[in-house]
């Protein structure tokens, strides 16, 4: 007899059907991809990231492939967190799934006015809060790299959040595990990892960055060990749960962020690959476990042997 | 407006049954690829992942050429640009290399005489378009550019359609007019007969066709060309300035009407 395997997890109060969710900004609010992933057997969807009246982003070009991952500069382009609420939140409720709102901001009003927005539409079922964008009143400082800013953001959002708060750490730190310890402490109920890596990459021809804005975000299989080290430091650090990402290609990558850690996980560079991956990482998560004799996902969570 | 959700994109394995070179740094692609061939509109791209090349993890956005709906096969002419073209020369047939699409919106005819003006390897992705122009027996003139005579691959498909040469231009004046194909274009622009131009090539050129368009007072489409991960519209990698703000060349495009494009 098959032994009915639980793929349900609890990530800080928010209930995932299953562990695989998408990471923000590579699968938009999911409808893009809809002819080729079933949406309904995701875990949640993650959406692009939000601001409050919406963003141009960058210019272009704005990706570049490198080594086993690509840089991308977007600039979170998005139209704002009124044609989210209108138009993107109700498709995805449509699929029956939660929705995670990726909530962005230049300034700690602005991501105070998004989640205030988003709690009057009341649709979100939880909010990931991207620190790693540039504070314009710090002069562009990253509120994600020190721990006062990441005290401070994380702390005015938990004012007005009555939802789950997952906040989304950027790797580019010296030490990974302080700053999740801040977020923990200032109200975080689970933290998502890794954001992209900072890097460059340069046409010598022309002696010209491929990126307009010189540097940009790596991503892809290539950051996987860097996100799986950050993952177990972190899994190590906090109390919390994790959402784990960085590379994750198959089931297996996922099944490896559970072990080090992480109780759901993230699946971004791999769907431009691979338009299906959503669904194949959940399948591949769910044929290891029928294969190891896993009748829990949550078994794996923290897993690691060593 | 078009309803950018309304065809449905799908995968197709397709298999290699030719690659052969045309040109300096010009080849073609033939590819089993029987949904495609159906489905593939004028102007529409296939994204396709590099077999073999697991390390590069983008897909290429690749223009259709020709498709033979009865045969189930499709063709691309690629320029060799960067690792990845230059890998896809060794593709032997028998390879299998995953497609998505059909992607994107392509080329809408038009009343009236069209103008279709190709550069370089840009004259590939309006051939089905001409193709279909012709079958409609609708007026039309084609003007093509390239560097040299040698890398006018499409030249003899093109003349099948016309039953004659099509307007040709050569930077080095090998073949045609000396220089960019712009001057045959103003030529062309100056008897009045036309109602559309169509060009695809490099970006300059479309810029300046488009120019030579709206001082004659005639409608031009361009087909835009950005660096592209997604394919179907969620990254926002391959976006292009227009007057209505930064498009999506992938799903909004990559036919753009060239007085929405900011250069």
């Amino acid at each position: 007899m098959v032994m009915a395997l639980n793929l349900q997890v609890n990530l800080g109060g928010l209930i995932m059907p299953n562990p695989v969710t998408d990471a923000s900004g590579t699968f938009a609010a999911g409808r893009e991809y809809a002819d080729f992933v079933d949406v309904s057997r995701m875990g949640a969807v993650t959406t692009k990231g939000v601001s409050l009246h919406g963003w141009e982003g960058n210019d272009s070009p704005r990706i570049a492939e490198t080594p086993s991952g690509m840089l991308n500069s977007i600039g979170l382009q998005n139209p704002g967190v009124a044609h989210l609420c209108e138009v993107d939140l109700p498709w995805i409720k449509s699929q029956g799934v939660p929705a995670i709102v990726n909530v962005s901001g230049h300034s700690l009003e602005e991501y105070v006015q998004v989640i205030e927005a988003l709690e009057e539409d009341g649709t979100a079922d939880a909010y990931e809060i991207n620190i790693s964008c540039p504070n314009v009143d710090a002069g562009g400082l990253t509120f994600g790299t020190h721990v006062p800013s990441v005290t401070a953001v994380v702390s005015a959002c938990r004012e007005v959040a009555k939802r789950p708060m997952i906040v989304k750490l950027s790797p580019n730190v010296t030490d990974i595990a302080e700053i999740a310890r801040a977020a923990e402490a200032a109200g975080a109920d689970a933290i998502s990892l890794i954001n992209t890596l900072l890097g460059m990459a340069i046409d010598a021809n022309s002696r010209r960055p491929k990126l307009a804005r010189v540097v940009g975000g790596l991503s892809g299989p290539a950051v996987k060990p860097v996100a799986l080290r950050m993952v177990w430091q972190c899994y190590q650090a906090v109390d919390v749960p994790i959402l784990g990402m960085g590379g994750i290609m198959t089931g297996e990558d996922a099944v490896e962020f559970m072990l080090a850690g992480a109780t759901a996980v993230a699946v971004g560079t791999a769907n431009f690959t691979n338009p299906h991956a959503e669904n194949d990482v959940l399948d591949g998560i769910i044929e290891y476990c029928e294969r190891q004799g896993v009748e829990d996902v949550n078994e794996l969570i923290g897993g690691l042997q060593c | 407006m078009c309803d950018r959700f309304a065809s449905k994109h799908f995968d197709e394995k397709a298999r290699v049954l030719a690659n052969e070179q045309m040109g300096p740094r010009l080849y073609k692609i033939t590819l089993a690829a029987p949904k495609m061939a159906q489905a593939i509109e004028p102007g529409q791209f296939v994204h396709m992942q590099l077999t073999g090349m697991e390390a590069h993890i983008l897909r290429r956005p690749f223009s259709v050429y020709r498709a033979d709906r009865e045969a189930g096969f499709i063709e691309i002419i690629y320029q060799v640009v960067g690792e990845g073209t230059s890998f896809m020369t060794s593709y032997e047939p028998g390879v299998e290399c995953a497609l998505i699409g059909a992607m994107g919106h392509g080329w809408q005819e038009r009343e009236g005489k069209s103008l279709i003006v190709g550069g370089g390897v840009g004259a590939a992705p309006l051939f089905l378009f001409a193709e279909k122009l012709a079958a409609e027996g609708r007026p039309f003139e084609v003007v093509l550019g390239a560097q040299t005579e040698s890398m006018l691959v499409t030249r003899a498909d093109y003349a099948a359609l016309l039953g004659r040469d099509p307007v040709l231009a050569t930077d080095d004046g090998s073949v045609g007019h000396a220089g960019f194909c712009t001057e045959p274009v103003r030529e062309q622009l100056a008897t009045g007969e036309y109602a559309t131009v169509y060009c695809c090539g490099p970006e300059p050129l479309m810029r300046a066709v488009a120019a030579l368009a709206d001082e004659a007072g005639v409608d031009c489409f361009v087909s835009m060309e950005k660096r592209m991960a997604c394919g179907v519209g969620a990254c926002l990698s391959c976006v292009v300035e227009t007057s209505a703000g930064k498009k999506r060349s992938c799903v909004d495009g990559p036919v753009f009407d060239a007085k929405d494009v900011v250069w």
